[in-house]
């Protein structure tokens, strides 16, 4: 195994990288010094990559920093601080981490990031792949004036990086790389040039009208904005990011990123090799003229862009001040929602240009819808000896299955809880939006009203609403899910609760919360309890779960196993079985646990449980209500290794 | 079957997360660079490692790129109906994505069912492997099943090798062509911990999945 990722080292060549990962050398070719985001999908990614190459490259922390932030607005506001001391500077985000940065965002876009240059990345999610709403974020460009580029291949989102760094510091403009879950996450060939070293120090210069937007200053850099934003604009046919795939047939096609791909090759499957398509490599601002050429000469120029008519708006504008008689069309025939592919655009340019879409993908959407019914669903679960999973339970448990109680769900992996069989959330708003949905809630309602909340959730937002629900006392029961880890984007560390600097039960007591209680869901019975007693209670009440993220937990646990054992010493084991199992269901339904399941033995149906998926957590254990799963300790007076105490 | 050098290749993996999907298709994508190729595009899900959710990857590649844009692989996903290969390292989830399959598909299946949660909880049924092929004989008769969990946990006392195996497999149907063996060994022994053993477990899959073609 090579002990440097050498796509990061090398100064020349053709590498494949995935979209994040191209950014991320973008980023290094164009000498950037400081990077700070909050994890979310699809941007975690490039945080971990910039991290792996600062622990494989110690000598980059020379001049580069990387920070997880406690959330987006924070980190905005950080990449700023370090721009303006002249630094390049990077600040990833996920579509719905824009409506948090969004407020110093639109003070940083007036006041511009010179004399250093920043660089917003957004990943959108067309389709919700890995969130749980699909907005169009496009619409801040236009609102906040970020130029913004829409890379459709690795290469792009290496080059498109590095040109957005060079522009940002020439027109003092914050300028915006706008991936998606599919862009992020594709791979292809990326052309390596050079990596620059960024700068280590810089220094901040006093220019109180620049960095005061505020009456009269406000609205004298709003004007600045406006004159920077045209001069761009003047500037986007010389960069070379726009083409034009030339044809002769009077309907043409303006379209970007990911659906350019989806497009060129449904054109090709239904043998339409005329149509002149223009692919926008900036979608915002746009250069009239370029548009205008593009479009004078047809009758009929089609839109493709997934989610709301974002550029089919700005063309049509363009259009209709030009005077152009071409007629743009788009959502007509394109939805508004969901992720494209190219079977969709096939079917509807097919109807566009009166075609037939190939037979073979007729065939394939026919045979497939004709036997579909029969695939089990598989949706994302909590994992065997997950903590959380064991808090749903106890809650199921302790209010007779939801009974005149309502769930406040959160951001987080407990998103999932949802689902079936658990199906233990009843509301999802945004990060901590329960915990604010139930403060007004329990206010109209005489039911119980239960929230929850993770631990980097709780320091990202969540401090706040607490504050709010302890001043009213808000008849509320809080869950804290304490596992001590970002766990739903892929363990990222809690900040400050990780390396145990701070201290979630002290802050809760400090904003002033009296009713509190700190359980453990691997015994359910006293968190059963502790949960009916809240409950009976009125006003706030919360408790936090501390109990590190099974997935952790579990690799700790075998690691320190695996040292044990090579020192020469031997282990204890512990093992869960299943006899006399009555079939309640108890430990597969209620509990859910996903290491358990329905077999047959002797001709007799009894759940087992599979040793290759158990975590030994010993929840099912404690819960069985026919005492029927069995605990065996095999070489009891070796080394015991229980969880580590977080 | 005889690839050109221009024909654009589509390979479908899937399986559940954790199995080690992405690592699958990385490896042929990054043997693929080593067998000279001019594009590779190709597609994966993160976000939901380790949840028990249904993974699916596409990776696409044409050995010689023409001179028209028009005519070249463009996208990372794979058009419905397209695919040439299936990789599936579970064997329902062949069907949730049979949607790009179609009778020049090949399909290579590890036979280890992994339940999801609505089947462990007995609320949902899990189709029987019989039910599986007769669905997957509609498309095309290249439908091969081998046990690749029970072949890993044989030669390796563990799970860790079933994807390797699975590539072997895979190579075994000819759908992956213009990539040498020798350019998969390379690219386990630089991005893989333990090479001896993927390397051993590539020849495996390979050979016991010749054994399997030939015999159908």
């Amino acid at each position: 195994m090579l002990d440097k990722d050498n796509r990061f080292t090398d100064e020349e060549g053709k590498v494949l990288m995935l979209g994040n990962e191209a950014v991320v050398r973008g980023c290094l070719e164009a000498g950037i010094s400081y990077v700070a985001q909050y994890p979310g999908t699809p941007t975690s990614d490039i945080g971990e990559t910039f991290q792996k190459i600062l622990n494989e490259q110690p000598k980059l922390r020379e001049y580069l920093i990387h920070h997880w932030a406690i959330n987006e607005a924070v980190a905005s506001s950080e990449c700023a601080g370090a721009a303006w001391t002249g630094c390049r500077v990077l600040n990833p985000m996920k579509h719905v981490g824009l409506n948090v940065a969004s407020d110093p965002l639109s003070v940083i876009a007036l006041n511009g990031p010179n004399p250093g240059a920043m660089v917003i990345l957004v990943g959108a999610d067309p389709g919700s792949l890995g969130s749980h709403q699909e907005q169009n974020e496009r619409f801040y460009t236009w609102m906040l004036h970020f130029p913004c580029f829409e890379p459709h291949t690795p290469q792009e989102c290496k080059g498109f990086s590095k040109l957005a760094f060079e522009l940002s510091e020439k027109y003092d403009t914050v300028f915006e790389i706008r991936t998606s879950t599919r862009s992020a996450h594709s791979r292809g060939f990326v052309e390596l040039e050079p990596i620059k070293k960024g700068k280590a120090k810089g220094e901040f210069e006093r220019n109180i009208p620049k960095y005061n937007s505020l009456p009269p200053h406000a609205i004298n850099n709003h004007i600045r904005l406006y004159e920077r934003i045209e001069k761009i604009r003047e500037k986007i046919p010389e960069l070379g990011i726009n083409r034009i795939i030339s044809g002769t047939n009077k309907t043409g096609i303006i379209t970007s990123g990911m659906p350019f791909g989806y497009t060129m090759e449904a054109l090709n499957q239904l043998n339409l090799n005329d149509v002149p398509v223009l692919k926008l490599g900036m979608i915002y601002p746009l250069n009239y003229g370029e548009i205008t050429n593009f479009i004078k000469d047809l009758d009929t120029v089609v839109i493709i862009e997934e989610l709301e008519p974002f550029l089919e708006v700005k063309i049509a504008e363009i259009a209709q001040k030009e005077g152009i008689k071409t007629k743009v069309v788009g959502k007509t025939y394109f939805p508004k929602y969901n992720e494209f592919s190219t079977g969709l655009i096939a079917t509807n340019l097919a109807k566009i240009f009166d075609k037939t879409p190939s037979i073979e993908m007729n065939n394939a959407i026919e045979y497939f819808n004709s036997y579909k019914e029969i695939i089990p669903s598989r949706f994302p679960t909590f994992c065997a000896g997950c903590p959380e999973r064991a808090t749903l339970y106890a809650i199921l448990k302790a209010t007779n299955h939801l009974e005149n109680t309502v769930i406040c769900g959160d951001i987080g992996c407990f998103v999932m809880s949802f689902f079936p069989p658990q199906e233990c959330s009843d509301l999802i708003i945004c990060m901590s939006g329960g915990l604010s949905a139930a403060i007004g809630m329990s206010t109209k309602t005489d039911q119980k009203v239960v929230a929850f909340i993770g631990d980097s959730t709780f320091l990202h937002t969540g401090m706040s609403p607490l504050a709010e629900a302890a001043s009213y006392d808000s008849n509320v029961l809080l869950f804290i899910f304490e596992n001590n880890w970002t766990a739903m984007t892929g363990h990222q560390p809690v900040l400050g609760l990780t390396e145990q600097k701070l201290s979630i039960e002290k802050i809760c007591k400090a904003i002033g919360v009296n009713w509190l209680k700190i359980e453990d869901s691997y015994n359910p019975k006293h968190l059963i309890s502790s949960i009916e007693e809240a409950l009976e209670e009125r006003g706030l009440k919360v408790i936090i779960i501390r109990r590190e993220c099974a997935l952790q937990a579990h690799r700790w646990r075998m690691q320190q196993i695996r040292k044990i054992e090579e020192e020469g010493r031997k282990v204890q084991r512990t093992y869960y079985h299943i006899t006399g199992c009555q079939m309640c269901y108890e430990c597969a339904r209620i509990l859910s646990c996903p290491a358990i399941r329905k077999t047959e033995e002797d001709g007799y149906d009894t759940m087992k449980i599979d040793e290759d998926r158990c975590v030994k957590c010993g929840v099912c254990y404690e819960i069985c209500p026919n005492k029927a799963i069995h605990k065996s300790i095999i070489d009891a007076l070796d080394v015991e290794v229980p969880f580590r105490e977080i | 079957m005889k690839f050109n050098e221009t024909d654009i290749i589509n390979v479908v993996i899937a399986g559940t997360a954790g199995q080690g999907v992405i690592t699958l298709k990385r490896l042929i994508e990054f043997a693929a660079q080593k067998a000279k190729v001019d594009v590779i595009l190709g597609s994966e899900m993160h976000g939901l490692a380790q949840r028990e959710g249904a993974i699916t990857s596409h990776t696409r590649y044409q050995k010689q790129a023409f001179e028209d844009p028009r005519k070249n692989l463009q996208s990372s996903l794979i058009c419905y109906g397209d695919a040439d290969l299936f990789i599936c390292l579970e064997p329902v989830e062949t069907l949730r994505r049979g949607i790009f399959a179609s009778h020049k598909t090949s399909f290579v299946l590890n036979k280890r069912t992994i339940p999801g949660v609505m089947i462990t909880a007995d609320l949902e049924e899990y189709p029987s492997l019989e039910k599986i092929k007769e669905v997957l004989f509609g498309y095309s008769d290249k439908v091969y099943l081998m046990n690749a969990t029970k072949l890993s946990l044989h030669h390796f006392n563990q799970n860790q090798q079933v994807n390797i195996i699975m590539l072997g497999f895979a190579i075994a149907t000819g759908k992956l062509p213009f990539i040498e063996i020798e350019h998969y060994e390379e690219i386990i022994k630089e991005w893989l911990r333990n090479p001896e053993d993927n390397i051993k477990a590539l020849y495996i899959g390979l050979e016991e999945g010749q054994k399997i073609i030939n015999k159908n």
